[in-house]
């Protein structure tokens, strides 16, 4: 039995042209029995910035909040929205601070800039390894069967709609394959001007 | 080593005042004005922004008055260095208790930790208080919307309105005859506060430039706090001139018409 798949659950981000996308499913579990099905990970940290934290539930949370906190002052003081790669920092800092008591969490960062709009999706490891792409990245209990839904579905310059599917396509066959994850999916496509969140029809088992 | 002073700046008189605390009130008597009105509707700041120079690089927003939290907003008077300590260790203060209870925290509650913080300067440590008096104005669910006035001492007190700096004691004795508890609105009470401020500062001419106004409202289930454009304040100040203008005109009208 493995901390990290205690309560299971799974977070996909992808970038598209000039959008992101971030899709988490809904389970919270303990070992086999499911508990809610409303239980998402995905928390918003400002208006085109959210972050994915699967892992052990009581983390999700306490992170969500710690997040939260950090980046509330960071706002205040400097007086303007942080960027996704500087919060990309806060989560590895904050993550590392309990290098050797970690939290059981290995986020995923999605957003646009708040000036430029430019699309950045990370995730990191549980004590805050960074790791930036321009494709795809996942993190979770189905991550294995999430990474080759994502390879095969994946094209570079995905508009808003076609991001929405293939995140969806990709996120609810690999949630199917895993025991610990799904009963319910929830989407988030980020654009400049607006953020589209759907909660899809999935298999409730 | 320390001991040797703990008992220099923070004793009594021999007449039982606190001579730090009063020269610290004293300093803020200089200082820029800043007044808060409470409305039926809102809360709102005005201050006066002293630091107008022509080779200052206008790299930030606003002088005096700083967001807190999102239910809560401030505004300082006294040393400057002295009011950024205090309002980022309030940003702290309502951090932390906001990710403890996962809930905004009530105003009294940020203005009275703050104060027990600029007590413990009266009393410990040898260190001088804080040269800053702060205005708070803030909505919780507990109060509705409020205005908190704390000074060096430590001492807060809650108002409806009320002034701190420069030329407060006149600005304070205008509220008292001008200012209405019952049926004010936010538009009324701008009003007021432009008012107010024009006729206490030692300005000549009210401008722009030389005010800070920011409100505090409800929008629905949230806070929304406004720091007042350039251009929205101006329009405030040219509506008070035309209005004085109309007043003194017919007062001379009145004059002229008893006289004749």
């Amino acid at each position: 039995m493995s901390i990290m798949s205690y309560n299971g659950g799974d977070v996909i981000a992808m970038m598209g042209k000039n959008c992101v996308a971030i899709a988490c499913d809904r389970r919270f579990g303990i070992q086999a029995q499911t508990v809610s099905t409303d239980f998402d990970k995905i928390f918003e940290m400002g208006p085109k910035l959210f972050v994915g934290l699967p892992g052990l539930a009581t983390d999700t949370q306490t992170v969500a909040q710690r997040l939260k906190f950090r980046l509330n002052l960071y706002t205040l003081r400097e007086n303007r929205a942080m960027k996704p790669k500087t919060f990309m920092s806060v989560v590895s800092n904050l993550l590392y601070e309990k290098r050797f008591g970690p939290y059981f969490i290995e986020p995923v960062v999605a957003g646009l800039d708040p000036k430029t709009n430019e699309p950045f999706i990370c995730s990191l490891d549980l004590i805050g390894c960074p790791m930036v792409t321009d494709d795809f990245v996942v993190s979770g209990t189905a991550s294995e069967q999430m990474y080759g839904m994502c390879e095969s579905l994946w094209q570079p310059d995905l508009g808003p709609d076609d991001l929405f599917e293939t995140i969806s396509q990709a996120l609810m066959n690999a949630v199917d394959r895993d025991a610990t994850s799904g009963w319910g999916a929830k989407v988030y496509v980020i654009e400049a001007d607006k953020v589209t969140i759907k909660t899809l029809k999935a298999r409730m088992d | 080593m320390s001991r040797l002073y703990d008992s220099r700046t923070t004793i009594f008189s021999p007449e039982g005042r606190l001579y730090q605390v009063e020269y610290a009130m004293e300093a803020i008597g200089h200082a820029g004005t800043c007044l808060g009105i409470i409305a039926e509707d809102g809360v709102l700041l005005a201050a006066e922004r002293r630091n107008v120079h022509k080779l200052l690089d206008e790299g930030y927003f606003s002088d005096k008055i700083y967001k807190l939290h999102d239910n809560m907003a401030c505004s300082v008077a006294g040393i400057t260095s002295d009011a950024n300590v205090l309002t980022n260790e309030l940003r702290l203060i309502a951090q932390r208790y906001s990710l403890q209870y996962q809930e905004p925290i009530p105003c009294e509650q940020l203005v009275s930790w703050l104060c027990d913080i600029k007590q413990a300067y009266t009393q410990y440590g040898g260190l001088r208080p804080f040269g800053v008096s702060i205005l708070y104005m803030g909505w919780d669910k507990h109060y509705g919307f409020q205005l908190y006035q704390s000074d060096p001492s430590g001492n807060y007190g809650g108002w409806k309105a009320t002034c701190i700096g420069n030329n407060s004691s006149a600005a304070i004795s205008m509220l008292k005859q001008e200012y209405k508890s019952e049926g004010v609105k936010l538009a009324e009470a701008m009003k007021l506060a432009v008012k107010v401020l024009s006729k206490s500062l030692d300005i000549t001419k009210l401008t722009h430039e030389k005010v800070e106004l920011a409100t505090l409202t409800r929008d629905g289930n949230s806070c929304k706090i406004t720091i007042m454009t350039a251009t929205d304040v101006q329009k405030l100040i040219d509506e008070y001139e035309a209005d004085e203008a109309k007043a003194s005109a017919e007062k001379k009208e009145k004059e002229k018409a008893s006289k004749s």
